[in-house]
């Protein structure tokens, strides 16, 4: 390791950047709302630590090179080895959303479909490639990969993606290959298959890494994914109470720990803390939407560039959105972590994330959810950028509403580009549906 | 000096199949191990699309951004064009097709049993023994519904039956320039490995290999890729603007070429044929790879640019023509990308597209001459 880099990094992320960070966290406390408060609770104390939080892993990213190894991961993957073996992790999904959040990523979509990348394309991807072409982005700089890793447990695009970044990069790039799941239960030849890429990737993230895999210290990372993802559905399963204490939207910004920070101390700590928090609200009687008459589901990727909109144009109406398939997921599979019989156990956890199962395990999630929830309707965001979540959402949508007589609104738009939102449209549809709830 | 080999249609093939008791596999694109299906005395039809179908079926099951393959695929079951079948297998090359398996299987539920079939994305030892594995759950399930249970033998002579097919298959494909075929009556021919019997489509394959060579078709030599030539009439479109396709890398043709296999277990050789075949997106191999064989290809077969011929919405093309393109360029090759969607007729823009491009190879190379 260059000491030069060494020192770099330790000035920049454990001096110079917290410093900096823990006065913007300071002034974002003392900072008014910026959600309409008529109708939404005030933000959660929290939040200024969140951004804090992400902001520094951020930070930590961008003097990675020429001090740790950097791994470019998707958001399903078994991230619990590269922790173990000290990689730093960046998530191009997450960086995307921050981009689609900031309302950026059509800016930089735009340079990767001047180089050729078509519109029809993922626009987390398009944004990233983007990102990669033009060097553009709102976290600073993007630390280049030594290591690339893909699992198809959320999409096949990842694969397409990831051999883009490979040819980019001239980085190896590590597949974990998960069978998709249409029937209950996974092959045992699949799980099995699983299992024996996870085994055989070591090898190959040892050599990037310069290091062996501890397998004590995988223990410790399993068990801190395990505990994180648990403190999240702890804190979604809340939500059930009546006042939502938090609602989807806040949701959206509160997983960004458990998606990139996954098998980190801190991300326990963190969720522990916000936890903590939804219990007082819950104690005081504080919902997310002041006026509560509703409750809805959320299906899908959010809507990264209109969350304010979505948040308070609902809440205008007294409808809250409580739950979430998608934000779910990061905590839904945090029973099947099994710290003393890992490798099977991470074959396990990571072959049967919702979007890696079939069409109809969605509909009984969804169903799930609407009576634990108890929930008036549904909200189904037919994502143009995301097609294995989206096919089958008109069969799930005609079922709710047929089997559970609940309303169900399906709303085309995309996750990150803001080009195929039409606002009038959705706005239309939105006011139809919230009349449907009554 | 052309000639047409008559071929017999998919309904004159699957009218016959029966006629002799066999029964019928409706399968979706792209690889599968056609052995085990005839092992069980079933046909296997291919159903890619097809073109010109009413989508409004469909259409109340997928969203408008799901390609027309799978559009139509479900629109065509929903009209009982898939009536015929027995079985109905979905193999898994992209998250379209994913989904269809799923919403068949879920939502759909049509008559016939519906059989996924997960394609690894590698070429691991993994990969191999998993593909193995998948293949002989398929085998289980199939012996199920159709209370057949081929032996081990069978199932080489099976596979030794489409190996033979699949070598004639890859010998047209290396002869095709010689042939005395247009385009449009080539692709008809090599098509129709989608739904002959092996050993029917052998037959037909050395009468054409046998023909007297015919001198080598003039034409401004180019290079096929993308997923599948419909309408057809493209390619008669293509000679008749001057334009040759001498070599291919569509995906209902050139990427499965499969090589034959060495295992003496059955499904151990099913899978490492399917494996060992050309370069394929859905299968993970990398860009670059991809890149050296089309490279190879142009090298190997004269061909001076690249039509990329794709179907609206299909995310394994498009994630890699952008470098394709590139490298193709930096190599001399120029290439062009037409999107079409199965239910359009063949556009007169797109006649454009590849008439500009064909006078543009034809300068290039008239130039490089001068």
């Amino acid at each position: 390791m260059n000491p030069v880099n060494a020192l770099r990094y330790h000035w920049n992320v454990n001096v110079l950047g917290p410093a900096a960070l823990r006065l913007q966290r300071w002034q974002a406390e003392r900072r008014p709302a910026r959600w309409d408060t008529r109708y939404l609770a005030p933000p959660l104390r929290i939040a200024p630590r969140t951004k804090e939080l992400v902001a520094r892993h951020w930070l930590a990213g961008r003097y990675a090179n020429g001090y740790r190894k950097v791994a470019w991961v998707t958001s399903g993957a078994p991230v619990e080895l590269l922790k173990a073996l000290d990689f730093y992790v960046l998530y191009p999904e997450n960086h995307a959303a921050i981009c689609g959040t900031a309302r950026l990523a059509v800016d930089i979509a735009s340079e990767a479909e001047s180089a050729g990348y078509s519109r029809d394309l993922c626009s987390y991807a398009r944004t990233d490639i983007g990102a990669v072409l033009s060097g553009k982005t709102p976290v600073g700089r993007l630390p280049k990969p030594d290591l690339l890793f893909a699992c198809t447990n959320i999409c096949q695009t990842v694969l397409f993606w990831y051999r883009v970044l490979a040819e980019y990069f001239g980085a190896p790039l590590v597949l974990i290959d998960t069978p998709f799941v249409y029937t209950e239960e996974a092959a045992g030849h699949a799980v099995r298959y699983v299992r024996r890429q996870l085994e055989e990737a070591v090898p190959v993230l040892e050599r990037i890494a310069g290091k062996r895999l501890d397998e004590r210290k995988l223990q410790e990372v399993g068990l801190l994914s395990k505990r994180a993802s648990e403190l999240w559905l702890e804190i979604l399963q809340r939500c059930r109470h009546r006042p939502a204490p938090i609602s989807v939207f806040d949701q959206f910004i509160q997983m960004a720990p458990i998606v990139e920070m996954r098998g980190d101390a801190v991300t326990v700590d963190f969720y522990a803390a916000l936890l903590k928090e939804v219990d007082e609200r819950i104690a005081a009687g504080v919902g997310a939407v002041k006026n509560e008459r509703k409750r809805v589901l959320w299906d899908n990727l959010p809507i990264w560039y209109r969350l304010r909109y979505l948040a308070e144009f609902l809440a205008q109406h007294g409808v809250a959105v409580v739950a979430s398939t998608y934000t779910n997921a990061w905590g839904e599979l945090a029973p099947l972590i099994d710290p003393d019989d890992l490798w099977e156990s991470m074959a396990r956890t990571y072959i049967y994330p919702i979007l890696n199962r079939g069409t109809g395990h969605k509909l009984r999630t969804m169903r799930q959810m609407v009576e634990e929830y108890q929930l008036d309707g549904a909200i189904l965001h037919s994502d143009r950028s995301c097609k294995p979540y989206s096919i089958g959402q008109m069969d799930q949508r005609d079922r709710l509403i047929r089997e559970l007589g609940v309303p169900a609104l399906l709303l085309e738009a995309d996750h990150n580009d803001y080009r195929v939102f039409a606002e009038e449209q959705v706005a239309t549809r939105l006011a139809a549906f919230v009349e449907m709830l009554g | 000096m052309e000639s047409t080999p008559i071929i017999p249609s998919r309904t004159e093939t699957i009218r016959a199949w029966r006629e002799h008791g066999g029964g019928i596999a409706a399968v979706l694109p792209i690889h599968y191990p056609r052995a085990l299906l005839r092992a069980f005395g079933l046909l296997p039809v291919e159903v890619w699309g097809p073109p010109q179908v009413d989508p409004a079926p469909g259409a109340a099951h997928l969203q408008p951004y799901v390609c027309s393959i799978v559009g139509n695929a479900l629109s065509f079951l929903l009209k009982d064009g898939l009536a015929v079948a027995d079985v109905i297998i979905v193999p898994h090359a992209c998250d379209s097709l994913q989904g269809l398996g799923s919403l068949l299987l879920d939502f759909v539920r049509p008559r016939q049993p519906v059989f996924p079939l997960y394609l690894p994305r590698g070429r691991r030892e993994s990969d191999r023994q998993f593909l193995a594995d998948e293949c002989r759950a398929l085998y289980g399930k199939l012996a199920a519904v159709t209370g057949r249970a081929p032996s081990e033998e069978e199932l080489m002579e099976s596979i030794r039956r489409e190996e033979e097919a699949d070598g004639l298959l890859t010998e047209l494909h290396r002869r095709r320039r010689a042939l005395p075929l247009t385009d449009l009556a080539f692709y008809r021919l090599v098509r129709a490995r989608e739904y002959l019997p092996a050993e029917e489509f052998s037959a037909l394959a050395r009468a054409a290999l046998d023909a007297p060579p015919a001198d080598p078709r003039a034409g401004i030599p180019i290079l096929l890729s993308g997923i599948l030539p419909e309408p057809m009439a493209l390619l008669d479109a293509i000679n008749e603007m001057g334009g040759t396709v001498v070599a291919d890398d569509l995906a209902c043709c050139g990427r499965r070429l499969y090589p034959p296999g060495t295992s003496n277990d059955p499904f151990r050789r099913m899978a490492e044929r399917i494996l060992n075949g050309p370069p394929d997106p859905t299968r993970g191999s990398p860009i670059a790879e991809r890149f050296r064989h089309l490279v190879g290809m142009a090298r190997e077969t004269g061909a001076r640019g690249v039509i990329f011929y794709d179907v609206k919405f299909c995310e394994p093309e498009l994630f890699d023509l952008p470098l394709l393109r590139r490298g193709l360029q930096e190599a001399g090759l120029p290439s062009v990308h037409i999107e079409v969607d199965l239910n359009d007729p063949l556009s007169g823009q797109t006649l454009t597209r590849i008439e500009a491009f064909l006078e543009m190879v034809a300068g290039q190379t008239e130039e490089a001459r001068r």
